[in-house]
């Protein structure tokens, strides 16, 4: 009996303490904390996000979660009381919207996916302007016109970034050539090694990628060729071959959405059409090698010495144009896109008409190749 | 340009081909002696750790290469106690010593994650050899120490093996564990001595990648490579010089499953060694009995006097 009350005592206890708890925001990530990359970038973005609301919230994660066992992990999550549960990756999607049904009261994200419900919102922090950028650097260090992308999977999103990067190139080159060499799979170590060895091989010298570990570049500048960092910094990786990059800061859509369920402006009821897909203008990403860093000092020389006849600036040199172009962009996406029509798909048909600015659906479902794109490029339309 | 596609296709080839033909060569004589070992990813990725961890202290990549040797060989302990001495299955006690390896490394690689090897190894280019016209610059130029060494390795193996009395030793335990022990042979202490060697041989495959073939350290940086290495002992049916020829298969599959994209789906070249694999056991199956042609008679059993 008195082991009864002492239970009660302590549920009682329990109870009180829930009330004054901070808000609990669990992060679910598909890679290890440890990746060097994707996941890597979204605990920076948790901890910058627990370090700015300080005891208000309370932030937790669980790493390594295969995609298809989402859902016991939300399970879990939810025992544990979380009221905010933000899943990192796309394959996560399914496992959270059927939770999102079992837990109306809990408030879920979706990091990169499309469909929502009112207690699920949709982000993106996307890179496809920083890659257009990354572009027009890599045709203007080029030397063989030639530059090479490793690609994770042939999905929307880095077919996406593929076809800007490849846009910014015939900016400055209006010969150059993107070969495109696909992993399936996200993360892939000896795999992106023989890719980046068979694109050097095959004549590009200046390569991007899309896997989520620094890889590429240390094999690039083995072999002495420039490259990019994806989401992290990766000077380390291969000092002095490092020109630029894609960086993210996940935290600035952590913050405003958390922010906003502080408020009470965003409640488990209300998200229906919350979908955070965040750019330059919202400083969720950023060009460089390293933060605040947009092209590595030693490259800047050679960019100037490349000197264009641009149809909107006139005679410009790529460093100029790179930096134009970024502050357009990150003034607004209405002053310069790179997919602005009139543009037309490798095949020579017609995607966006002259004048017309691809919506974020448009941008999120690009299936087809521009121009200068080399390689397979699965569910092309025909 | 052809002659061009065939050097590099050989040399990354071989470059890839590197750790599974390490790792191979260890499960060969491991299996020759009568045991298997699934635990190599496990064993790979703990020598992969502790190699990247002694060379980032010490600054001396070599020093790194011995401490993944004895990381791997340590582990492998872990199997020849439970599946040789305590006769637990040999299967079991090797999948939990991949899952054990793959946990651990993660666990304690965390605060190395993010930093590469200050001081890598090099490649080596081998003199005379490398003038050879085609195979020199494809094998001998631009490459690391262990992937020309690993050549040698196996052919060193397949001289013992095949030529000495230790190597007629290990197959007897292999074949027949009661012949070799009533002919005096310790079947236990041979069997638990080869499965440190295969562990050892695992961590020279791990140390590769974390040293040399990409030098830093990633959890799950293996990425399955030591159960490709598995298929490749078999594959090689059980013989060190055969197992060259293999690994090189594999790795020339996988080089141009990126090279020839354009051309072929890369799942159709990537799944080519996998379907050579199985063809090779058919043919074992097929043969069985074919002497030295087939598995060993008495893989995957454990050994105990007297039982028989």
């Amino acid at each position: 009996m008195r082991r009864i009350l002492a239970l009660i005592l302590a549920a009682a206890a329990l109870t009180f303490a829930a009330a004054q708890d901070p808000l609990k925001v669990a992060f679910i990530y598909v890679g290890p904390v440890g990746d060097y990359g994707f996941s890597y970038a979204h605990d920076l973005g948790r901890q910058a996000t627990q370090e700015h609301f300080g005891d208000q919230i309370e932030t937790i994660f669980v790493e390594d979660v295969p995609e298809p066992e989402v859902e016991p992990f939300i399970d879990q999550l939810v025992a544990d009381g979380a009221d905010v549960i933000l899943g990192t990756s796309f394959g996560f999607g399914d496992g959270i919207l059927a939770a999102a049904q079992r837990y109306p009261d809990v408030i879920f994200g979706w990091g990169t996916g499309y469909l929502r419900s009112p207690n699920v919102f949709t982000y993106m922090a996307d890179f496809y302007q920083v890659y257009y950028l990354n572009g027009l650097i890599a045709a203007a260090l080029s030397e063989s016109g030639s530059l090479g992308y490793v690609g994770a999977f042939p999905i929307a999103e880095v077919k996406r970034h593929i076809n800007a990067f490849t846009l910014g190139a015939r900016e400055i080159n209006p010969d150059a050539e993107v070969n495109v060499r696909w992993l399936y799979n996200w993360y892939d170590p000896a795999g992106a090694t023989e890719a980046t060895e068979a694109l050097l091989a095959a004549g590009s010298d200046v390569i991007a990628f899309t896997e989520d570990t620094p890889t590429v570049i240390q094999v690039a500048a083995q072999r002495e060729s420039p490259g990019f960092s994806h989401y992290a910094s990766m000077v380390e990786f291969a000092p002095g071959y490092v020109v630029s990059g894609q960086l993210v800061n996940w935290e600035t859509i952590y913050i405003d959405f958390i922010q906003g369920v502080l408020d009470g402006t965003y409640t488990n009821s209300n998200l229906e059409d919350v979908d955070y897909f965040w750019l330059l203008e919202e400083e969720a990403v950023e060009l460089g090698a390293e933060p605040g860093v947009p092209v590595a000092e030693a490259y800047i020389d050679d960019l100037e010495a490349v000197v264009i006849d641009h149809p909107e600036f006139g005679e410009i040199n790529a460093y100029d144009l790179v930096m134009r172009r970024l502050a357009q962009m990150t003034e607004s996406r209405e002053n310069f896109d790179p997919f602005l029509g009139p543009l037309v798909d490798r095949n020579g048909k017609e995607v966006y008409a002259d004048g017309y600015l691809p919506t974020i659906g448009d941008l999120v479902s690009m299936e087809f190749a521009v121009p200068g794109v080399v390689g397979p490029w699965d569910n092309e339309p025909q | 340009m052809e002659l061009d596609l065939v050097v590099t296709t050989l040399a990354r080839a071989l470059a890839f081909s590197t750790p599974l033909l390490w790792a191979a060569l260890g499960e060969i004589v491991v299996e020759r002696a009568g045991v298997v070992n699934l635990g190599v990813e496990g064993m790979m990725i703990l020598g992969a750790l502790a190699g990247f961890v002694v060379a980032q202290t010490t600054g001396d990549p070599w020093l790194g290469l011995l401490a993944a040797m004895a990381a791997g060989g340590l582990t492998a302990a872990l199997h020849a106690f439970f599946s040789v001495l305590l006769r637990a299955n040999q299967y079991v006690s090797g999948l939990a010593l991949t899952i054990f390896g793959l946990g651990l490394s993660g666990l304690i690689g965390r605060s190395w994650v993010g930093r590469p090897l200050t001081n890598p190894m090099e490649f080596v280019d081998v003199p005379i050899l490398q003038s050879i016209p085609v195979l020199g610059p494809a094998l001998f130029q631009g490459q690391y120490a262990l992937s020309w060494l690993g050549l040698l390795a196996a052919i060193a193996l397949w001289f013992v093996l095949h030529h000495t009395r230790l190597g007629l030793t290990i197959r007897t335990v292999g074949e027949n564990p009661a012949a070799a022990d009533a002919a005096g042979v310790r079947v236990l202490t041979v069997r638990i001595w080869t499965v440190i060697f295969g562990g050892v041989m695992a961590g020279v495959a791990g140390g590769f990648l974390s040293l040399a073939y990409r030098p830093s350290w990633g959890q799950g940086m293996t990425n399955g490579l030591g159960w490709i290495a598995l298929a490749l002992a078999i594959f090689a049916l059980w013989d060190p010089l055969r197992a060259i020829f293999a690994a090189l298969l594999f790795g020339t599959f996988f080089t141009l499953s990126f090279s020839l994209q354009a051309y072929f789906a890369p799942q159709l070249l990537t799944m080519m060694p996998y379907l050579f694999t199985i063809l090779a056991l058919t043919v074992i199956a097929l043969r069985k009995g074919a002497g030295a042609f087939g598995a060993p008679e008495a893989l995957g059993e454990p050994y105990s006097r007297g039982e028989r």
